[in-house]
């Protein structure tokens, strides 16, 4: 009797509610959180479902040794997680994104490429206020890069600057995308004036199939000889593109943009979530990084509108683009750019701005790419 | 098929060869010390003469079954054995070879010594590919060693440039001072602020995004004139044709009409064959056609019989 005794007592070292605490608690509550915003609330579904239920997974507490820890090595989380550690889940769902991605409305008004430059702004404004935090310089470009509004560039990098930060900044970053339609409006009605909401733009041309072939080997060529350190990024996107355009690889371009980047984004949801862990996540900096992060979006939305403005003083009356995509510079495909439409047809409900706004949308993610490569570059 | 698989063997194999050779070839004699008495020692206790190799490359390299020689007519004279995990040499890493002529002391011991060599030979494992070579200078002082000023960097071909007398050795590490600095580092020294990072980055994002929107311009409009130039001659009425193909009073209601039409359309996945955002007309399939349908007697062309 007093052997059972005597197991079940060490039974219950081993469980959870004995190595349970406070902190273990809040994570739970925010992994719990994650699910309700993706469940109910339809927010970026296929992120937080996965992140929050990968919370859940990885706060769970529970003594170390028994090798099923994300941080364990031997551990099959920990197996996984190498796709985030060492970096080489982003660029495969760059390359589904790629696969996916229909460059058309930039092709056909290449000047919309401008103003997904200028919504990089937020990246670097980010790095900038950062380093005025007390963060050191690699730890501000990972922190900076969420200001590009795109998960797998913010994973990347961060995987290389700051890899003990890296939980923080990736739960931070696809928050905040699925914040996009609650950050971005008021600034835009902010800076723009009914008038300038009222534009209607000039309806794309059609764009030929060779030019949509030749745009991911040009644009390839060029970034990757301008920032050869956005390699990876770059690489595969063009590349997902080019499988998608060429027209004589659709079994790849369906597998990378199906069930490819499919398999990707559950491991690296699961995976991100679960390295959340509460030891690694609840302290200050978390707290920190999440602040930085919104004024991160506010200047890439802030600066991709005003460029937009500035933009108009030089373009002729019937070429004018309408402010409101400015906000899609940054790189949250296609939410910013359905949010450019939203706003567009609350003033004008016969104006649609979507497939303008696709333009900068997918310009963003280029842009986001190269400004990554360049910090890689530099703080690397 | 068969075709596929052969162009796949092929350029694996060259690949893997050329991979293998390339490497190799990144090797580099980087130090050598010919007089040690007071210096290194090597897992016997014994302070022989030594020289080191560099990876020069990014990548491991296996240098198993590559030769080491000091006579330019045997080059194949010491043969570093394969299979030993030891030859596996990291990227920007030193290994050290004792030249104390005691090859059964193990894999870094070579058959010769450097008081009577005029030279050091490093070649490839086909045993005729000489990677780099050095002529060893008898004029040192003692527990001087004479080495690459940067590790890597200089001649390959024996004439000594980019080597100097080093001020210390350094056997199995940098030849120089490493910058012990890093990027972070020297980045914050720098640009405590960021503005300077920042100004940089936006200008790089700035022109790469510029040269591609000055290259998909001139794309556009070559292709843009081409398309008129092709209506204006299936028209053949010259530019008015061309005019007629521009679209620009076309309200956004029917474009958003049209896209939801087309999307409605491709989203059935039997409304198109094989081409993605490509609407194909199917012909319409009749396998049941008996002979007393409708079908057969309403479009049947009369058949003349001419009579012989």
């Amino acid at each position: 009797m007093e052997n059972i005794i005597s197991n079940l007592q060490q039974f219950w070292q081993f469980t959870g509610f004995a190595n349970c605490n406070f902190q273990y608690l809040i994570m739970i509550c925010f992994g719990l959180i994650f699910l309700y915003l993706g469940i109910k609330k339809e927010w970026e579904p296929m992120l937080l479902v996965p992140i929050g239920f990968g919370i859940l997974i990885g706060n769970i507490p529970l003594f170390q040794g028994l090798k099923v820890s994300v941080y364990e090595e031997g551990s099959v989380l920990n197996i996984l997680y190498q796709g985030v550690k060492q970096g080489f889940y982003p660029p495969l769902i760059f390359l589904g994104i790629g696969a996916m991605t229909d460059f058309s409305a930039l092709i056909s008004n290449p000047k919309l490429l401008l103003i997904g430059a200028a919504a990089q702004f937020g990246i670097f404004g980010a790095y900038a206020i950062s380093l005025a935090f007390g963060f050191d310089p690699a730890q501000a470009g990972a922190i900076g890069i969420i200001g590009g509004a795109d998960g797998p560039t913010a994973i990347f990098l961060s995987s290389r600057l700051a890899p003990d930060m890296m939980g923080a900044i990736a739960v931070s970053a696809y928050s905040y995308m699925a914040l996009v339609p609650v950050i971005q409006p008021p600034i835009m009605r902010l800076l723009t004036t009914r008038k300038e909401r009222l534009i209607r733009m000039k309806p794309p041309r059609a764009v030929s199939p060779t030019e949509k072939k030749l745009f991911p080997i040009i644009g390839f060529l060029l970034t990757a000889f301008i920032v050869p350190s956005g390699i990876p990024l770059l690489g595969m996107l063009f590349f997902g593109n080019l499988i998608k355009e060429s027209g004589v690889t659709k079994r790849l371009a369906n597998t990378a943009s199906g069930p490819l980047i499919d398999v990707v984004t559950i491991l690296i949801g699961i995976t991100v979530g679960a390295s959340t862990q509460a030891d690694q996540f609840l302290q200050w900096r978390s707290i920190w990084i999440f602040i930085i992060d919104a004024c991160s979006f506010v200047i890439a939305t802030f600066t991709g509108v005003l460029f937009v403005k500035i933009f108009n003083i030089f373009l002729k009356e019937g070429n004018k683009i309408n402010p409101l995509i400015g906000n899609a510079g940054v790189s949250a495909v296609p939410d910013a750019a359905r949010v450019s439409n939203n706003v567009g047809r609350e003033y004008d409900p016969n104006n649609f701005l979507m497939m303008h706004a696709m333009g900068p949308n997918v310009a963003g993610v280029i842009g986001s790419a190269v400004a990554a490569g360049m910090l890689l570059g530099f703080l690397g | 098929m068969k075709s596929i698989k052969l162009i796949l063997t092929v350029v694996g194999l060259t690949l893997a060869v050329a991979a293998g050779a390339q490497s190799q070839g990144q090797m580099r004699l980087n130090e050598y010390l010919v007089v040690n008495t007071d210096d290194f020692q090597d897992d016997f206790g014994q302070q022989s003469a030594w020289f080191e190799l560099f990876n020069a490359s990014y990548g491991t390299v296996d240098i198993g079954g590559c030769y080491l020689s000091d006579d330019p007519d045997n080059l194949k004279k010491y043969q570093i054995p394969g299979g030993d995990v030891q030859t596996q040499i990291k990227p920007r890493q030193h290994v050290l070879f004792w030249a104390d002529n005691q090859p059964f002391r193990g894999t870094f011991h070579v058959n010769f010594d450097l008081e009577n060599a005029n030279e050091i030979i490093f070649t490839k494992g086909d045993g005729k590919s000489i990677v780099d070579r050095i002529k060893v200078r008898h004029d040192l002082p003692e527990n001087v060693s004479f080495g690459r000023s940067q590790d890597g960097l200089g001649s390959i071909d024996g004439n000594g440039e980019g080597w100097a007398v080093l001020d210390r050795t350094s056997p199995s590490t940098n030849n120089h001072a490493v910058d012990k600095a890093a990027k972070p580092d020297k980045m914050k020294q720098i640009d405590p602020y960021g503005w300077i990072l920042a100004l940089t980055a936006m200008a790089v994002v700035f022109t790469a995004l510029i040269l591609l929107y000055f290259i998909f311009k001139a794309i556009g409009n070559a292709n843009i004139k081409a398309s008129n130039k092709k209506a204006a001659a299936a028209a053949g009425t010259g530019a008015a044709a061309a005019v007629k193909t521009d679209f620009g009073e076309v309200p956004a209601e029917t474009y958003a009409a049209i896209a939801t039409a087309m999307h409605l359309y491709m989203a059935d996945e039997e409304a198109h064959d094989d081409e993605s955002f490509v609407v194909t007309m199917n012909p319409v399939d009749r396998t049941y056609t008996p002979w007393s349908t409708h079908i057969q007697g309403f479009c049947q062309t009369p058949t003349v019989i001419k009579k012989k």
